[in-house]
């Protein structure tokens, strides 16, 4: 196991960041940390990278504890933080080779690593470049080529597409499902469920600084019953008209927000058209109609009774 | 590794555009404004001009021959010309009088008379030299009526008291002036130490986060970092002393190896300071930037170095904060070079100055080891 994270608890003050909080990751892996912002996953890592001090818990990374002078286990990891983290005042190729001397001392094999690290970010254009002068989405990919650059066993990645266009997000994404093909095991935090939906082999969905769940994206979306989900646009249904729905056959739960209907079957067949029937037979009109399989935000929701947005 | 931190540490200060302004820009903006300010100021208050001085031409004056000769000797133009005379009718006296072209008339008849408009310096000048030519008129004709031999004597003047400098040093007002914005410039060096201190810490920028994780010893950055603010703040200062020795024209006598060596204790003891505030004051980056500074301000202003008696209140009524405030023993090396020109008293100043920042150093590092925060 490359990371095993037990009983962690942290708090600020009154407030408990880590409530027992577990995380184990096999080598090989995509583990996504999913949870909405404040739910504890930057404290998690930068309790793992042994940066912060935590009240009570064990870590163990590469099978060792995790210690501040761990050097032996901090040369196989990797970081991309939240925040960009590079000095303004050096150029990109600067940026990659000083954080990537940092690791490897060799400065033959570190020209070869830096000179692939910027070609896997796509930045060979702009190595010359101050990082002031590079749009949001390439200062991004610079962050992420300063974290990759030595070649960790175990990267660990902080909400890295942050404020990033569509076309850089691919990028990004792509680059960490080929690292891992190449062998890197990737512990990723994010509040978008898509991407983790996305990139992720397996997904912790965390909220209040607890695991509320842990399995694949087929494992979790089975845990809500796995019926479908039917979403409607309606004008007006009054409260009566919901209740009604909400006892019509194999319905589970359903609710109207901002003009829309949404109905969870737990089973069953022709939901849909039932529901249809159900509205004209009350003459309430509707316009587009959507038939869902269920996202980790039902899932989020069904455990927390909270949207993953909140 | 060592080498590999320190370089791009070094890179990075370079081209931090925004603290070399303050460190080295402005240190030369206010040497170039304190040139054009102050540097005539001794020339001002040394210069003397002749004075002017009518004296009616009649019979009498031409007759009085000792007195056109001391008054021709006091005219003979050169760097010792004491009077512009003008030899004029007793109208046109007056009127150079009235017109002030002229501070007093001297008009010969049975006595020397001076006619001034107003008193003032050159009046009483004028009014001393008169005054002083009769006294020795009559003294040397009494003499010579009763002892001619002894003429000889009355104007062989001998001074029994001999004139030597209290040092070797030349103390000169404007040179106060620029020491004062060299200890300045060494005390900004504490602008690099704390930038310095914001990089390494994890719970203060996501730079510092960075390096944390990494697998180098804290010490090894430490030091990488605080060797390259170090270089980066001495060389400004060099360029100071050189822009102003060289571009200004600033004479710093041959005290220039013991103006260097002040020049790197005050820097080291700056990038200490520096250091010291950013790994010991709560707050963030900003916060630390506007202690720092306040604190620059009050230590400057207690060694003297913007209100000059007070370095002399603080060091009768409070002598320990003089050997704690960095700025007061830069200042106080710069002032022993520049009054006394004596090595103890400035040895004395440097090897507190590097005592102190050693003390500085290890309380930093000791507290920026920490190897884990409270919150990041």
């Amino acid at each position: 196991m490359l990371v095993d994270v037990r009983n962690l608890v942290k708090r600020y003050g009154d407030l408990l960041a880590l409530d027992h909080f577990d995380l184990q990751v096999v080598e090989g892996e995509i583990v996504g940390l999913l949870g909405p912002n404040g739910s504890g996953k930057t404290t998690a890592i930068n309790c793992i990278l042994s940066l912060l001090q935590f009240d009570k818990g064990t870590i163990e990374v590469f099978g060792q504890p995790m210690r501040p002078d761990a050097h032996d286990i901090k040369r196989k990891i990797g970081l991309v933080p939240q925040n960009v983290a590079v000095f303004d005042e050096l150029r990109v190729e600067e940026n990659v080779d000083y954080f990537c001397g940092l690791y490897v001392r060799d400065r033959k094999s570190r020209r070869r690593l830096v000179e692939e690290a910027i070609d896997f970010v796509g930045l060979n254009e702009f190595r010359r470049f101050f990082p002031r002068k590079l749009s949001g989405g390439l200062l991004r990919r610079l962050n992420i080529a300063c974290g990759i650059a030595h070649k960790p066993r175990l990267l660990i990645l902080d909400e890295p597409t942050v404020g990033v266009d569509p076309q850089s997000r691919n990028r990004i994404l792509e680059g960490i499902r080929e690292l891992n093909r190449q062998g890197t095991t990737v512990v990723y935090t994010s509040h978008y469920m898509e991407e983790v939906e996305q990139l992720c082999t397996r997904i912790v969905i965390m909220d209040k600084g607890k695991t509320l769940a842990t399995g694949t994206k087929e494992e979790l979306k089975a845990m809500i019953d796995g019926g479908e989900s039917v979403s409607v646009e309606i004008n007006f249904l009054s409260p009566d008209d919901l209740a009604q729905i909400r006892r019509l056959p194999h319905v589970t739960r359903a609710y109207y927000t901002d003009h829309r209907l949404s109905v969870r079957y737990d089973g069953g067949e022709h939901n849909l058209l039932h529901l249809l029937d159900f509205l004209k037979a009350r003459d309430i009109s509707f316009n587009r109609v959507f038939s869902e399989q269920p996202t980790l935000n039902d899932v989020f929701l069904e455990i927390t009774g909270r949207q993953l947005r909140d | 590794m060592f080498m590999h931190v320190f370089s791009y540490r070094f890179k990075c200060l370079l081209h931090d555009r925004e603290t070399m302004f303050w460190t080295l820009l402005f240190s030369l903006v206010l040497a170039t404004f304190f040139y054009f300010a102050f540097g005539n100021l001794t020339d001002r208050l040394e210069s003397f001009n002749p004075i002017g001085v009518a004296v009616v031409d009649n019979r009498a004056y031409r007759n009085d021959a000792r007195l056109r000769q001391v008054l021709a000797s006091l005219s003979q133009p050169g760097k010792g010309q004491l009077l512009e005379l003008a030899e004029v009718s007793e109208e046109q006296a007056k009127s150079l009088l009235d017109t002030g072209d002229v501070a007093g008339v001297v008009k010969v008849n049975e006595k020397i008379e001076l006619v001034v408009r107003q008193s003032g310096i050159e009046e009483s000048i004028l009014k001393a030299i008169l005054d002083e030519y009769v006294f020795m008129s009559r003294t040397v004709m009494r003499v010579l009526a009763n002892n001619p031999a002894a003429v000889r004597e009355i104007t062989d003047r001998k001074s029994y008291t001999e004139q030597i400098s209290f040092s070797n040093a030349n103390p000169d007002t404007m040179l106060g002036f620029f020491y004062a914005l060299m200890a300045m410039a060494c005390m900004y060096s504490s602008f690099w130490g704390l930038r310095n201190t914001i990089d390494v810490q994890a719970d203060l920028s996501a730079r510092g986060a960075r390096r944390s994780v990494a697998p180098t010893h804290k010490l090894t950055v430490v030091l990488a970092d605080a060797l390259a603010a170090l270089s980066v703040s001495f060389a400004e200062v060099l360029i100071l002393l050189v822009y102003m020795a060289f571009v200004l024209r600033i004479d710093f006598g041959n005290q220039v190896g013991y103006i260097v060596l002040t020049c790197l204790a005050g820097c080291v003891a700056g990038v200490s300071f520096g250091s010291l505030v950013g790994t010991f004051v709560r707050g963030s980056g900003s916060v630390k930037t506007a202690v720092l500074i306040g604190l620059n301000m009050t230590m400057s202003f207690l060694a003297g170095l913007m209100w000059a008696p007070i370095k002399d209140l603080v060091s009768r009524k409070v002598p320990p904060l003089s050997y704690v405030n960095p700025a007061a023993l830069i200042s106080d090396a710069f002032y022993s070079l520049y009054i006394f020109g004596s090595h103890p008293r400035f040895f004395i100043n440097i090897g507190l100055l590097f005592m102190l920042s050693a003390l500085m150093c290890t309380a930093s590092f000791m507290k920026l080891r920490r190897t884990r925060y409270a919150s990041v």
